[in-house]
């Protein structure tokens, strides 16, 4: 990361006049009409709004998985629009982490291993990535059940293993889209302390699409979207990463 | 994404269908299996040939007239006057002066339908006469004869004949005696159609171990036999030599007069030219055989593609969340490319296995029945090399990535979106 383009008062994420059509048939259906949309590093945000508001699409353009049909999404010093195929995977690959509802663990590996593919992908060495992995599922309190396959562990517990496998890169960026929809609500908070915590200690910006305002609620910022635009912003807390996690050189720049 | 981490990937995949990775695989073995066993066998018999040929000699030059239509012909009585171009007894000795030939042998063929009897001890039976070089008449897997007494090897000299073990039988005349026999006297007699007879004295020099009823006879003998039967004193002036055996120093040696004598518009064909063509019509055979295990092949490249098809079908949500993790699209094409050159290179290993194990078995049947039927054949008729092996697997492996391509390609191009929300 630049430091020129991300200095702490540029946004992590700037949207502007962000639209993204589909062609159902022969009718034209408007998932984004013309959004605007600053992230500063290190918040939590929460995307909500009823099925068909464009949520998760605005979740999966910021992930460089579609593609808009108009309007600028910037991402540090990245636009995604204009940005080729080889751009978007090194940036999915480099500073985005992805979190599913249906977790999407691969079914042949452990967890260990699951927590480790976005290093493969990434051509970390396998003593390396082995070491890492094991911390992160410690991180998340799997550490004894590393060698377990997907289909020996309970959903939360698959969704813990999702949690580490989007942070074993390092990203910039947490994407999760309805992360506790699968979830009972107890097992959900705790994905959501999880989240929360990673937040706070590793300083990644975590954008959370959801319908349960409950979930919503432990965000900094709750942007409500309707009908492709967004509708308003609630402010929960004001500013995110309090000052002693800052990293040094960031430290120097906010001076 | 490193290829050693896309191969162990693809090779762990594949483990997770077992019984439908085999069965797939089923159709590059029996492929497989039919190539390698088909060009083992060419392999072995063209080595046979090879070692036969080299037994008589790479070093020999046979020169016939010109105007004969050609080698393996055959002599036509009625057609002597159709020779262009005669070979003379000054040709002969022309060709004896040149640097390269060792050794020229002119050799007369009686007509084939000329009666030849030996008459010896008392009785007579039929046998055939020959030259001392009728070698390219033998068949592919006899051994040349040896000598059992006296010598095989005829010389140039009027008066003498090498009997063959074929040929005293019925006379009562156990092994260990044949020598007493050398230097007696044997009668061969010459029946023409119109009834008359002519019987010539010759001296036992040697006794072959030819089981054929057989003499060999100089070419001057059997000159003046063929004198007789056409009833013309002067044949050799009009018709010339039937052919003549030029050895050569080498084979090189052999190259050169095969070219010089060409020039001189004579008919000439050396060993060295016909086991080229031999390997050329081996090569063919090979090729037409292997086109069976092609067919095989090309089936199984079908049930690959569809296997991979299928399991790129199951696969679509995880090739999604590959893609989202920053999986790139040569990374997957090149991942299931992989996966489907296992299932190739699976079944390589086992057709070659299978195909050596084939011909071990068809060559222990082919002893068997030859040794039956008393055949003289070699040890080994199918021969797999270790260029056979690398060459199949490679194939089999090349195959399968092949088969791969279109149905990688798909996954590669899969919309991450789309893919991930798959059921």
């Amino acid at each position: 990361m630049t430091t020129n383009s991300t200095a702490d008062n540029e946004p992590l994420i700037r949207v502007r006049a962000l639209t993204r059509r589909y062609l159902v048939g022969k009718q034209e259906v408007r998932a984004l009409d013309g959004v605007d949309l600053d992230v500063e590093r290190g918040q939590f945000v929460a995307l909500v709004g009823p099925s068909g508001s464009g949520k998760s699409t605005l979740l999966n353009l910021i992930g460089g998985l579609d593609r808009p049909s108009s309007g600028e999404i910037h991402v540090a010093d990245l636009e995604l629009g204009t940005a080729n195929d080889k751009q978007l995977v090194r940036y999915r690959r480099e500073r985005i982490g992805f979190i599913f509802q249906s977790f999407n663990l691969l079914a042949t590996r452990s967890a260990v291993e699951n927590v480790e593919t976005p290093l493969v992908l990434a051509e970390v060495k396998a003593q390396e990535r082995r070491r890492r992995a094991l911390e992160l599922l410690q991180s998340v309190g799997l550490a004894a059940r590393a060698g377990h396959k997907p289909n020996e562990l309970s959903g939360g517990e698959m969704q813990r293993v999702a949690v580490a496998r989007s942070l074993a890169n390092q990203p910039l960026l947490l994407l999760a889209d309805e992360p506790t929809g699968n979830l009972d609500s107890q097992t959900g908070q705790g994905i959501l302390d999880l989240l929360r915590q990673a937040v706070l200690t590793r300083r990644v910006t975590l954008l959370l699409v959801t319908h349960d305002m409950e979930v919503a609620g432990c965000a900094d910022r709750i942007v409500h979207l309707r009908d492709g635009r967004i509708q308003r912003i609630e402010e929960l807390r004001p500013k995110a990463a309090p000052p002693e996690f800052l990293p040094k050189d960031d430290h120097d720049a906010a001076r | 994404m490193t290829l050693r981490d896309k191969t162990s990937t693809a090779w762990s995949n594949l483990g997770r269908r077992k019984v439908r990775t085999v069965l797939t695989s089923v159709g590059v073995i029996v492929g497989i299996m039919t190539i390698v066993t088909m060009v083992s066998l060419a392999n072995g018999v063209r080595l046979q040939v090879k070692k036969q040929f080299e037994e008589i000699g790479l070093d020999r030059v046979t020169v016939r007239p010109a105007g004969e239509g050609g080698f393996g012909g055959g002599f036509n009585p009625f057609d002597f006057g159709g020779r262009t171009k005669i070979i003379t007894p000054a040709d002969v000795q022309r060709w004896q002066s040149w640097p390269q030939v060792e050794q020229a042998s002119p050799e007369v063929d009686l007509p084939g339908d000329a009666a030849t009897g030996l008459r010896f001890k008392g009785k007579s039976r039929p046998v055939r006469v020959a030259g001392s070089t009728s070698a390219f008449r033998r068949g592919p897997f006899s051994q040349p004869p040896t000598a059992l007494a006296g010598t095989v090897e005829l010389p140039q000299q009027r008066g003498v004949l090498i009997l063959s073990r074929g040929a005293l039988k019925g006379l009562d005349v156990p092994q260990r005696q044949y020598s007493a026999l050398l230097g007696q006297t044997a009668e061969i007699v010459l029946a023409a159609p119109r009834g008359q007879k002519q019987s010539y004295r010759l001296k036992i020099i040697g006794i072959s171990s030819d089981g054929a009823p057989s003499v060999q006879i100089s070419a001057l003998d059997r000159l003046a036999m063929k004198s007789w039967w056409f009833n013309d004193p002067n044949l050799l002036k009009t018709d010339g030599y039937d052919s003549v055996v030029l050895r050569a120093a080498d084979v090189s040696g052999a190259r050169v007069l095969v070219s010089r004598i060409r020039k001189e518009k004579f008919e000439v064909q050396s060993i060295d030219a016909i086991l080229k063509v031999a390997d050329r019509i081996f090569s063919v055979i090979t090729i037409m055989l292997s086109m069976v295990g092609g067919l095989a092949l090309l089936v199984a490249c079908i049930g690959i593609v569809n296997t991979m098809i299928m399991s790129i079908y199951e696969r679509t949500r995880e090739i999604g969340t590959l893609k989202a993790m920053g999986a790139s699209r040569a990374d997957i094409r090149l991942m299931f490319m992989l996966e489907a050159g296992f299932i190739g290179l699976i079944g390589g290993v086992a057709g070659v296995f299978l195909g050596w194990l084939l011909g071990r078995g068809l060559n222990y049947a082919a002893l068997w029945f030859a040794e039956r039927r008393h055949l003289p054949l070699p040890d080994n008729l199918f021969v797999v090399t270790p260029a056979l092996v690398l060459q199949s697997l490679v194939f089999a492996a090349l195959i399968g990535i092949l088969a791969g391509l279109y149905p990688a390609n798909r996954a590669a191009r899969l919309d991450p979106l789309a893919a991930l929300r798959h059921e």
